[in-house]
């Protein structure tokens, strides 16, 4: 079947299979590979991308229900090349290791600064729980989650 | 990847259409909500449909609204948009509690209210506050409408009293009795809940105007094939004081009620024994909450 969808800002139109999930299409139709798969079941996050703004893990998503819909991910971030704020705040503090885990964690960062430009350490800590980083950079996200937060060096 | 096996899929614009592609599916065919059962079932081969429908497509399904005696939540409804709900929030603060730690939060977006309640699971976050909030279901079948109380739905883990052609298209949450206060807990494997439940309970309180206990409803969650309602932990509240001598004997009581299992999240001795403290904690809350619903 044919899907419409948005794809980092461009109207774009290709065949899919209904058994299709989202992130399937992502990265073997779209070749983009930022989005991660690791559970492939909704548990870590790897997978997230923009759906009409939200975080969500597209492992979870039939490729159909995309229709019609804005898809960012994090290669949309950058479209230019030049980091942008939330990813450029993870380099300066290192909050990574392998960086496995790091489209998922700054695309579901972005989306919470944006809704709330500052949000307490708590709200962090909920609105990241659905990622998971495998090397246990969490103390560092923080570290660049409070500062783009406006606390902290 | 792992790939999922091929279906036939459909998105059906009505009810009526989704209803006849059901009835001529028969056993093979699934209901697709938010998916985040149905497609995590689908990859792990528990589920294996034929015919795939999605519901997302049919108008009218998602949303919250007051209504003559209640508030109405369309079967669509994502729990992030009960979580948020003001009116959910102050109708059925059980439910409220619950939505705010099932899964994570990008789950929470896509996962469904219907959904939770068609995949029954015995661990499931919202059966607990539905029931004790007596949230009745409205289902559409080839046989036109019906309603069914949600606690008469769950008959063991996965399965419902539901029929493969039948839609949940909305649930209705009764306004509670004055003097009422609800809440909902779980423990899970990490704290602040996003962990599926090593243990849940919903309790809701009825102060009468004398202040003493004049009805208690307390229902557990991964302790049981279904939700569990603990009927003498209630009988054990009823007509006391709110006193921490019958929250204890109601903690007991709940505790003694559970048939749990021994699994990956919890032995069932441990499960056991977080039911009795869990019941008393969420008895707290929910009394705390009655008094206030009193004043
Ligand atoms: C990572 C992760 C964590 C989770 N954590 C929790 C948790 O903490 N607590 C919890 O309770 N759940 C949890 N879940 C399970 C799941 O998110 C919930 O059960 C959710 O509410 C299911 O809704 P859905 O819309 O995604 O259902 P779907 O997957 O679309 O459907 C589930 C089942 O219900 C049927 N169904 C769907 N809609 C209807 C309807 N309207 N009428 C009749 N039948 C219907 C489907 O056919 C299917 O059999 C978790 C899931 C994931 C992936
Ligand atoms: S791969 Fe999607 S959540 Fe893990
Ligand atoms: S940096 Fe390796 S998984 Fe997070």
């Amino acid at each position: 079947m044919r899907l419409t969808a948005t794809v980092n800002g461009r109207a774009r139109t290709f065949e899919v299979e209904a058994r299709s999930t989202l992130l399937e299409v992502i990265r073997e139709s779209l070749l983009l590979t930022g989005a991660k798969e690791a559970c492939g079941v909704g548990e870590c996050g790897n997978c997230m991308v923009l759906l009409d703004g939200e975080p969500t893990p597209s492992c979870l998503v039939l490729a159909p229900d995309a229709e019609g819909r804005e898809i960012v991910t994090v290669e949309g971030l950058a479209p230019e090349g030049a980091l942008d704020e939330v990813q450029a705040a993870f380099l300066e503090a290192g909050a990574f290791q392998c960086g496995f885990c790091t489209p998922g964690m700054v695309i579901t960062a972005g989306a919470l600064l944006r809704d709330q430009p500052n949000a307490a350490a708590g709200e962090i800590k909920q609105a990241l729980a659905g990622v998971l980083c495998r090397c246990g950079s969490y103390t560092k996200v923080m570290k660049a989650m409070e500062k783009l937060a406006g606390r902290g060096a | 990847m792992k790939r999922l096996r091929e279906f036939s899929y459909h998105e059906p614009e009505s009810l009526e259409a989704a209803i006849g592609i059901l009835a001529a599916g028969g056993d093979g065919a699934r209901l697709l909500a938010g998916g985040t059962d149905l497609v995590v079932d689908m990859k792990t081969g528990r589920m294996r449909p034929s015919i795939v429908v999605n519901l997302k497509r049919i108008p009218g399904l998602s949303g919250i609204e007051a209504v003559e005696g209640g508030i109405r939540i369309g079967a669509l409804t994502p729990v992030a948009t009960l979580q948020a709900s003001p009116l959910v929030g102050q109708m059925a603060a059980a439910l409220a509690d619950a939505a705010a730690v099932l899964a994570t939060p990008p789950v929470r977006g896509l996962a469904t209210i219907g959904g939770n309640i068609g995949r029954a699971s015995p661990a499931s976050d919202l059966g607990p506050p539905l029931i004790v909030h007596e949230a009745i279901a409205t289902i559409e079948g080839p046989d036109g409408s019906r309603e069914e109380t949600v606690e008469s739905l769950y008959v063991g883990p996965g399965a419902t009293t539901l029929a493969v052609h039948d839609i949940i298209t909305s649930i209705f949450v009764p306004t509670p009795a004055a003097g009422f206060g609800s809440a909902h807990l779980k423990i899970g494997a990490r704290a602040g809940g996003t962990d599926i439940a090593m243990v849940g309970v919903s309790a809701g309180v009825t102060l009468g105007a004398d202040g003493r206990i004049a009805a208690a409803r307390i229902v557990l969650a991964s302790v049981a094939p279904t939700p569990l309602r603990a009927i003498a932990a209630e009988q054990a509240l009823a007509g006391r004081e709110p006193s921490e001598e019958a929250v204890a004997a109601a903690a007991a009581a709940a505790a003694a009620a559970c048939r749990p299992i021994s699994d990956l999240r919890a032995s069932a001795s441990h499960r056991v024994a977080l039911a009795g403290v869990l019941t008393a904690r969420v008895l707290r809350s929910a009394i705390a909450r009655a008094r206030e619903a009193s004043r």
